[in-house]
């Protein structure tokens, strides 16, 4: 006897969905104007020193314009009636070092914003003091005497072509310090230098540059999956005998499937602002500059151009979306380092195979750093080497070309000397 | 070319080293090239630093919560002669795997 088919199930009626009201419809015109409107501006931190203008900025004091940076104190000095003063610090006067843990979006301070395509480098001024018109060409320099009055001429607005930052890190270290640093790197390596290099060595050419960085705190979370393995046993294994005996270890393990998630704030993650500088592909030796970070950025200053009187700067020249990655992997990197501590269990090591990173929240801000920084070109490849200096802590890195027919007759004698005694061992145990 | 040639060498040498294990003393042929190898390259690192960089995942003020996640056995190896895991990477903190979002 057959059964008769059970009925099929009937869903539960899903009521009609009902439009959310949202207020009366938008005419034509109002909806094409709504979609053509501008995003919502990212919040952002107002860095703009209000207290200077573009042209000329005097000593509170007695009114010259001779102003320029005191290494020894990192203070404005008016070169008129020695008056010294500063500018304040940014960490404190917006809050920088405050509320990491709770940044939500990509907070970029004025003088972060993106680079206008059609910002110019050239800036014109009419000089208050006697009506000359003065040009500063801002990709390398924020200040410009006039050529009449000799008044000094700063640039002291932000501009939307990546010259001025939202803040600046005087130098510390005088000209004579740097040369001394250099002076004392290169000659630790004078052996295997290239001679051409030698004779050309000049460590009182080093110039003082303002180079940019971005300055990022964040919030994020990073994940990490992939395989561990803990070794249980280790045993040694014997085969033949006498001249043919061998010994060979093996090993047992346990095989894991490994998954780590940290969650962290960075507090003044520095990154290169210029493309040029942040090319590390080898053919430069752009990675000897990064090296001398880190930098005390608590320390840095609001903007004032006088702090560049008598320094070069290079401009910045690269968004915060052009740098996006880079942060995200450097945060990924700080929480494969953050972890790592927790795998200790897996002492055959752990092979990572997938990772994940969440930016809750980033903040933004353009800095100037100090670097002494002294470049040699070598004309038989074309590699531009820098031997650079901290101008704040000191620490010095550098690239000396080498002599490869010196360094490799060195190699050969060392290879010699070691099998000429590997030769007699083998002799002598024979 | 020469850096190629020397980073092939020290590739080369811990096989020759483990070939000890089982053909007596014949692996200290390869010191010779394995110091001219290591010779120069040491020196061409102490000059050129070729290989330095910020050390940022440990130069910069990081705050972090506990490491939270968990491990679950799916395997074991009986024998093997490899002395660790293939493709350790838990070092190499900026050697990027498979990013997923």
């Amino acid at each position: 006897m057959t059964q008769p088919p059970a009925p099929e199930p009937v869903p539960d009626p899903v009521p009609p969905q009902q439009p959310t009201f949202d207020g009366p419809p938008m005419s034509l015109e109002e909806e094409l104007a709504a979609s053509r409107a501008e995003p919502e501006p990212k919040p952002s931190i107002e860095t703009i020193n209000e207290s200077l203008k573009d042209g000329l900025n005097r000593c509170p004091k007695c009114g010259s314009t001779d102003v320029q940076l005191r290494g020894s104190t990192g203070m404005l000095v008016c070169l008129f009636c020695r008056n010294e003063w500063q500018e304040e610090r940014v960490e404190e006067q917006f809050g920088l070092g405050e509320g990491i843990d709770e940044l939500e979006g990509t907070v970029i301070a004025t003088g972060a914003k993106d680079i206008a395509a059609d910002a110019v480098d050239l800036l014109t001024f009419k000089c208050e003091a006697c009506g000359a018109e003065v040009v500063v060409n801002t990709a390398h320099a924020m200040n410009a005497r006039c050529h009449w009055c000799r008044h000094t001429l700063n640039v002291n607005q932000q501009i939307p072509n990546g010259a001025v930052p939202d803040a600046v890190l005087p130098f510390k270290l005088t000209k004579e310090e740097a040369v001394e640093k250099i002076r004392d790197f290169a000659s630790k390596r004078r052996l295997f230098a290239h001679r051409r290099f030698k004779r050309e060595f000049v460590p009182e050419n080093v110039l003082g540059v303002y180079l940019p960085y971005l300055v990022i705190d964040a919030r994020a979370e990073s994940e990490y999956w992939g395989m561990g393995e803990e070794e249980t046993r280790r045993w040694t294994e014997t085969t033949g005998s006498g001249d043919n005996k061998r010994t060979v270890t093996y090993y047992a393990a346990d095989v894991f499937q490994v998954r780590r998630q940290v969650s962290f704030t960075v507090d003044d993650l520095t990154v290169e602002g210029s493309s040029e500088r942040s090319d590390f592909d080898g053919k430069s030796t752009n990675n000897i500059i990064n090296t001398i970070l880190p930098f005390d950025t608590k320390n840095a200053v609001q903007w004032n151009s006088s702090y560049l009187v008598g320094f070069n700067s290079e401009k910045r020249d690269l968004n915060v979306d052009q740098l996006t990655p880079v942060l995200e992997n450097q945060l990924l990197s700080i929480g494969r380092a953050q972890v790592q501590p927790s795998l200790g269990k897996f002492d055959r090591g752990v092979r990572w195979e997938q990772e994940r990173v969440d930016v809750g929240g980033s903040r933004w801000v353009s800095m100037y750093l100090p670097v002494w920084l002294y470049s040699y070109r070598q004309e038989s490849n074309g590699i531009l080497h820098y031997i650079a200096v901290n101008a704040r802590t000191g620490e010095t890195m550098g690239s000396i070309p080498v002599s490869q027919p010196k360094l490799i007759l060195a190699a050969f004698t060392v290879g010699t000397f070691l099998e000429g005694i590997a030769g007699w061992f083998l002799v002598a145990a024979s | 070319m020469i850096i190629d040639t020397i980073q092939v060498v020290t590739h080369l040498l811990p096989d020759l080293v483990q070939a000890s294990d089982e053909g007596g003393l014949a692996w200290l042929l390869a010191a010779g090239p394995a110091g001219a190898a290591a010779t120069y390259w040491g020196f061409y690192r102490y000059y050129r630093n070729t290989d330095k960089s910020h050390d940022f995942e440990h130069d910069t003020i990081i705050d972090a919560q506990p490491v939270q996640g968990g491990e679950e056995k799916v395997d074991h190896i009986s024998r093997t002669r490899d002395s660790d895991i293939d493709g350790d990477n838990s070092g190499k903190y900026r050697q990027r795997v498979r990013r997923v979002s």
